[in-house]
């Protein structure tokens, strides 16, 4: 029996474990974990992210589910500063974040309506968001002359290209990728040539020589990005990388707090509900144990 | 005679409250060894009554339309005051509902609480376990997000594969060509008025039928069998107080780990609540993987181990349905493992094992991998009740004490 339990309790984990839905593929940028910050100092960089939403995101993306009162109130901002600086076209402070995107015409703009951020890091997650905000690179191919390392083809132009400014590839991340192109035309090539009725031993060969090659290059990519070698700044913005990195944690922090405003206030709640429910089954183990006293 | 029991007595007089009282907890003799797996049915009422409660108050404030439901979710979410807590409650909820009916169900199959003469109790069980899937599949669509939305596509889907009627019965269910509004509204007339109320009946006869026949115990043991001068079992307690004092214990665990839940990780790292689930349902916008929740993901995958879509809508169905036979499957000379032989712990740890993998696999996009694994978990979970009335009674089994072990 005991073994039984053991058995089903190292499964559970392995399963849990095992299956962990993060796995959000693309490329790992060079410093992406966002840093941890105290209690005081999320609520300031919450408070900054909000300021460069109101300023860069709102007029595309509405935060329709949130209202301007409930973030002056966890934010920390008084109610008269976030009317004076933060709202921008007459609304009242108890009013949604709305804006007057007009959703037909912004399709024919980028291709498809910027969508409401409401909830993006519930769906998408902090660290994606992360990385997806430092990812925007020159790409002359791209209507708008960007293109995303995390969303592909993305219909968002550079909108924080002021802040940042522009970034490109290194020549040797071009270089790479250009490999790895290649040999994904090979091993197409030899497929059809397989496809034919072609001599199948030696188009295996390539193709599993050319999967061998992109594995090895893809390596290398995470490598270089690791070290930050992945992008070269090509066009100097108004904040230096660093400042830059910083300005996307304090937006990030922004929006997962929209995502879930009562996020911090609940996990300080829980605490307090835990140690009350261990209180409770104490006394009440107390209880049984006397009640079966006399069962023998 | 004092006025408290004045007043008993013409209650008494005019409904059966101390009788009722008496036959069901004060002098209803439940074993006295009882063991962890025992706190599950108390657990499943307690989780049943944060589900009904919850969801009375979440349904104040939900809009059941295509147009407003999302954004009700949110208002809940945001402006109801301790909203976010009364949906927190109600979809881990949901969640904790079935694990600790898994965990009660697989109490029985230990030891052996389905056999004569708890037919009735198990099969009257296994009505309300496809009544929940059924309350939880139709709950999962009224947050109306991507995955509510392509979640059901996906199952309402499987019904066009019946043959003939199949396209018709479809359609008649989401009363729409494709999942709308329209699906949403009677879904949520079944999910807050219909099947809670054939839950709350199929559980009354669960109960009824269980005190009529009584416990069974981790030993199997029948402890009507021996009584003592007052036809009370020897090896019998009341179930109140003592297996109420207990329970309560098993009730201040539970709402550790579930309160854990609720305040720490609601989302449980995806698994009670779905990332994609936060986007709108979009018809035009499948999310990239669909999976449903956890569930149901050993009965998805043995869907999707059938390569034809027609029989693995069977097999899937045949999976549930052959549970409600398991009384008459096993046929072994004794009921509980304690004294089963080998041969039987193998098996069913194996089981465990298939259902586990099955719903790990459920989870994942197939590959040819993964579906021959599914393929051979499915063979063994038919195998396992189908060829159970041979292989329970292979081995030897070991001797049966006359008195529980406490």
């Amino acid at each position: 029996m005991k073994k039984l339990l053991k058995v089903l309790s190292a499964l559970t984990m392995a399963g849990l474990s095992v299956s962990s839905f993060a796995s959000e593929g693309g490329l790992v940028l060079p410093n992406d974990e966002m840093p941890n910050y105290s209690e005081h100092r999320l609520t300031m960089s919450m408070q900054s992210g909000m300021q460069i939403y109101m300023n860069n995101c709102m007029g595309c993306h509405s935060l329709k589910f949130q209202r301007y009162n409930r973030s002056a109130k966890d934010l920390q901002i008084s109610d008269e500063l976030m009317v004076n600086n933060l709202m921008f076209t007459g609304e009242k402070i108890g009013d949604l974040m709305t804006n007057n995107m007009p959703v037909a015409a912004a399709e024919k703009w980028f291709g498809t309506a910027p969508p409401d951020l409401s909830l993006i890091a519930r769906s998408r997650s902090p660290h994606w968001l992360y990385n997806y905000l430092r990812g925007f690179y020159a790409d002359e191919n791209r209507p708008y002359g960007m293109n995303n390392s995390v969303f592909k083809d993305v219909g968002m132009p550079h909108a924080l290209q002021a802040l940042q400014g522009i970034q490109d590839k290194t020549e040797e991340v071009k270089g790479i990728e250009n490999d790895i192109a290649y040999a994904h035309g090979d091993i197409a090539s030899a497929r059809e040539k397989i496809q034919n009725g072609d001599n199948s031993g030696e188009l295996n060969k390539i193709i599993s020589d050319a999967e061998n090659l992109i594995h090895e290059k893809e390596v290398q990519l995470v490598e270089l990005s690791k070290q930050g070698k992945f992008f070269t700044v090509v066009k100097e913005g108004e904040l230096s990388v660093q400042d830059f990195d910083s300005a996307m944690v304090d937006l990030v922090n922004f929006l997962e707090y929209v995502g879930e405003p009562i996020k911090r206030e609940r996990k300080g709640m829980g605490i307090y509900v835990l140690l009350f429910i261990l209180f409770f089954t104490g006394v009440a183990y107390l209880l049984k144990k006397e009640y079966w006293k006399d069962v023998h | 005679m004092g006025i408290m029991a004045q007043f008993m007595v013409w209650i008494d007089d005019r409904f059966p409250a101390t009788k009722v009282w008496n036959e069901h907890l004060a002098q209803y003799y439940a074993p006295k060894n009882f063991n962890f797996w025992y706190y599950f049915g108390s657990l499943a009422m307690l989780v049943l009554v944060n589900q009904i409660l919850t969801g009375i108050w979440l349904t104040m404030n939900y809009t059941p339309t295509g147009e407003g439901a999302f954004a009700s979710v949110e208002f809940i979410m945001r402006d109801v005051e301790w909203g976010w807590l009364l949906r927190y409650m109600h979809g881990v909820g949901a969640s904790a509902f079935f694990v600790v009916v898994y965990l009660h169900m697989f109490r029985g199959m230990l030891y052996g609480s389905f056999r004569k003469p708890r037919e009735l109790v198990w099969i009257f069980g296994m009505i309300i376990f496809v009544l929940l899937m059924a309350e939880g599949f139709m709950g999962y669509l009224l947050p109306w997000g991507n995955m509510s939305y392509w979640g059901a596509q996906v199952i309402i889907n499987l019904f066009s594969a019946i043959p003939v009627v199949g396209e018709d019965l479809a359609v008649w269910i989401r009363g729409d060509f494709i999942i709308s509004g329209a699906t949403l509204n009677r879904f949520f007339a079944l999910h807050v008025v219909a099947l809670p109320m054939a839950l709350l009946l199929m559980i009354f006869l669960h109960i009824v039928a269980l005190h009529k026949v009584g416990s069974n115990n981790p030993d199997g043991i029948d402890i009507k069998k021996n009584k003592d001068e007052n036809g009370i079992p020897l090896d019998g307690i009341p179930f109140h107080p003592y297996y109420t004092v207990k329970d309560i214990v098993g009730v201040g665990v539970f709402l550790l780990i579930f309160c854990w839940i609720i305040f720490f990780s609601p989302e449980m790292g995806g698994y009670f609540f779905e990332a994609p689930n936060f986007t709108p349902a979009d018809p035009l916008k499948t999310p990239d993987h669909i999976a449903p929740v956890w569930y149901f993901t050993p009965y998805y995958s043995i869907l999707k181990a059938v390569p034809n879509q027609g029989l693995g809508v069977i097999a899937m169905a045949g999976s549930l349905f052959v549970l409600f036979f398991l009384p008459w499957l096993d046929k072994s000379p004794v009921l509980s493992i304690r004294y089963k032989s080998p041969i039987f712990k193998i098996a069913l740890a194996l089981f465990v094992v298939c259902f586990f993998v099955l719903g790990y696999l459920g989870m994942k996009s197939p590959n040819e991998m993964r579906t021959l694994v599914a393929r051979i978990c499915t063979i063994y979970y038919f195998a396992f009740f189908i060829l159970m009335p041979w292989w329970s009674q292979w081995g030897t089994t070991k001797p049966v004490p006359t008195r529980v072990t406490h």
